[in-house]
């Protein structure tokens, strides 16, 4: 257990892969005779303490793909490996957000963020310190006794990435979170996020529908395309750290989403 | 204060008007008794008002609680699992379509002419919200709120107990309030059919006697008393339910699910 915030280093040791991708495939029986196949035969490695973003048009299986990582659902062929170990069910060590907050109404911010711990039967006080520290480094101090209904949408969001750091997971995996945000905050959030993940390397798995979002977090880009999902192109993304708002005045932010844009353009997403 | 001012001045007009409508010659008195009559007839016998209260309130709150006990495990297995809900579900909607006037007088065969024929009547009318809302409530968790929960390895008891059994609250609550009423409906229907005491069974008695301000009387007690219940019901849940849970459990938020 963990409680104070690593140092932000990361050695090239840790470049080992650590979620694996093993052609996996994903088909829904939606009715006897018709199937939807959701992901066909995807496969990539991520490396420990790697900011992976997935980025495609609706319907790509972008959710389905984090659904599969975190043992949620069954691959109808292929498997997960996380850390050497193929995933049969829920696997511990996870921490998600998703589009809706998915806040308690009824516990305040801090009871909120400790969730995780009274489902894993974990001691609280030993975590509660962490919880306010968290809620801290989003600018929260002061909110940890608000009720969800009493914050914006924005903060909301905030108290649930609390909620998905407070067992320290070393996978974060994030469908679409900060859709619901309004475009300011987004970038704001967007960029709180990279700091926390500095200070408390994860290995991160994002998945969103902006270009833009997708090259100013990610040390990597999956690009997705639609029906059945798979991957179009895998970029490394070269853009200097630590990255702030004026990282998108950079001329490489701009050849990147050029990029994807030619990648989706290609595949016939964007016409 | 201001609002409650209206409130009183327009139950003050209608209740004058109904005073001054009750007093025209034209209007006999066994078919408009005036307010006061009505009052002066309560007042010569409060007891027997107060027996007969007191039997149909016991009749009420049992058969309501009954359908409590009953009414949410049932809920609750309905959204457990796919074959309860196919087992339960029809027979459930069967029952309420049966008017339950059609069914007190099997139960009085069953159960006999005393309270428990009753009971079983306000059982039978309020159990159908309580599951109804209970399931509705249930149903209302997002799924990603479950998968949040698995993921973290939460057991099905425990995602239930920490979160879809007290985001339904409010909604069962809602069901509480439906229920009780009509559980007063379905014990004076009991009492009308075939009982020794009651009020319903005293409203009878008030009409076989022309007892028109009884009548009236017994009517307007029954609809306090209904609203005293359908209150106390609200004061528990205020009383139960952590401050943002009294209106509703998931909020709607701008863009989710777009």
């Amino acid at each position: 257990m963990k409680l104070a915030p690593a140092g932000p280093v990361r050695s090239p040791a840790s470049r080992k892969a650590f979620v694996e991708l093993e052609d996996l495939s994903m088909v829904y029986e939606a009715a006897p005779d018709s199937r939807l196949l959701a992901l066909d035969r995807v496969g990539c490695a991520i490396a420990e303490s790697e900011f992976c973003t997935i980025v495609g048009p609706s319907g790509c299986g972008k959710s389905t793909l984090l659904m599969l990582t975190a043992g949620l659902y069954r691959p109808s062929a292929g498997r997960v490996v996380i850390d050497g170990t193929p995933v049969t069910g829920p696997w511990h060590g996870v921490g998600m957000v998703f589009q809706r907050d998915l806040l308690l109404e009824w516990r305040t911010a801090l009871d909120n963020v400790l969730l995780p711990i009274e489902v894993k039967k974990l001691p609280r006080p030993a975590f509660e310190d962490r919880a306010r520290s968290l809620l801290r480094l989003v600018g929260l101090a002061g909110f940890e006794n608000a009720f969800p209904e009493q914050l914006s949408v924005g903060m909301r969001q905030r108290v649930a990435i609390c909620r998905a750091l407070i067992h320290d997971p070393r996978l974060l995996l994030m469908d679409e979170p900060f859709a619901a945000v309004d475009l300011l905050t987004r970038e704001k959030l967007g960029l709180d996020l990279l700091r926390l993940t500095d200070e408390h390397p994860k290995t991160v798995l994002f998945v969103t529908h902006s270009v833009e979002e997708a090259v100013l977090l990610s040390d990597e880009v999956l690009v997705f395309g639609p029906r059945p999902g798979r991957i179009l192109r895998r970029l490394e993304n070269d853009l200097p750290k630590p990255r702030s708002l004026a990282s998108r005045s950079d001329v490489r932010f701009h050849r990147l989403v050029d990029e994807i844009r030619a990648v989706f353009q290609a595949a016939g997403v964007l016409s | 204060m201001r609002r409650n001012a209206a409130v009183l001045v327009v139950y003050g007009v209608l209740l004058a008007a109904w005073a001054v409508a009750g007093s025209l010659p034209s209007v006999p008195a066994f078919v408009l008794p005036s307010p006061l009559a009505i009052l002066h007839r309560v007042a010569r016998d409060p007891g027997t008002l107060v027996f007969h209260s007191l039997v149909t309130l016991q009749e009420v709150v049992f058969g309501f609680l009954l359908a409590v006990l009953l009414g949410i495990p049932l809920g609750v297995l309905i959204v457990w699992s796919r074959l309860l809900e196919r087992l339960f579900y029809p027979a459930l909607v069967a029952l309420q379509a049966i008017p339950k006037v059609a069914l007190a007088p099997i139960l009085v065969i069953w159960f006999g002419f005393g309270p428990t024929s009753k009971v079983t009547l306000a059982f039978v009318t309020a159990l159908f919200p309580i599951v109804i809302d209970t399931v509705v409530g249930m149903s209302q968790t997002p799924p990603e709120m479950i998968h949040l929960m698995r993921s973290l390895g939460a057991s099905g008891l425990q995602i239930f107990t920490k979160v879809r059994l007290i985001a339904a609250a409010p909604q069962v609550f809602g069901g509480f309030k439906i229920g009780i009423t009509l559980a007063m409906v379905g014990a004076v229907v009991g009492e009308f059919i075939a009982a020794n005491s009651g009020l319903g069974y005293y409203l009878l008695i008030a009409n076989n006697a022309f007892d028109a301000p009884l009548l009236f009387g017994i009517v307007i007690l029954l609809s306090l008393l209904s609203v005293a219940l359908f209150y106390l019901i609200e004061l528990i849940e205020m009383l139960v339910l952590p401050r943002p849970l009294r209106r509703s459990a998931w909020k709607i938020q701008p863009g989710a699910g777009a």
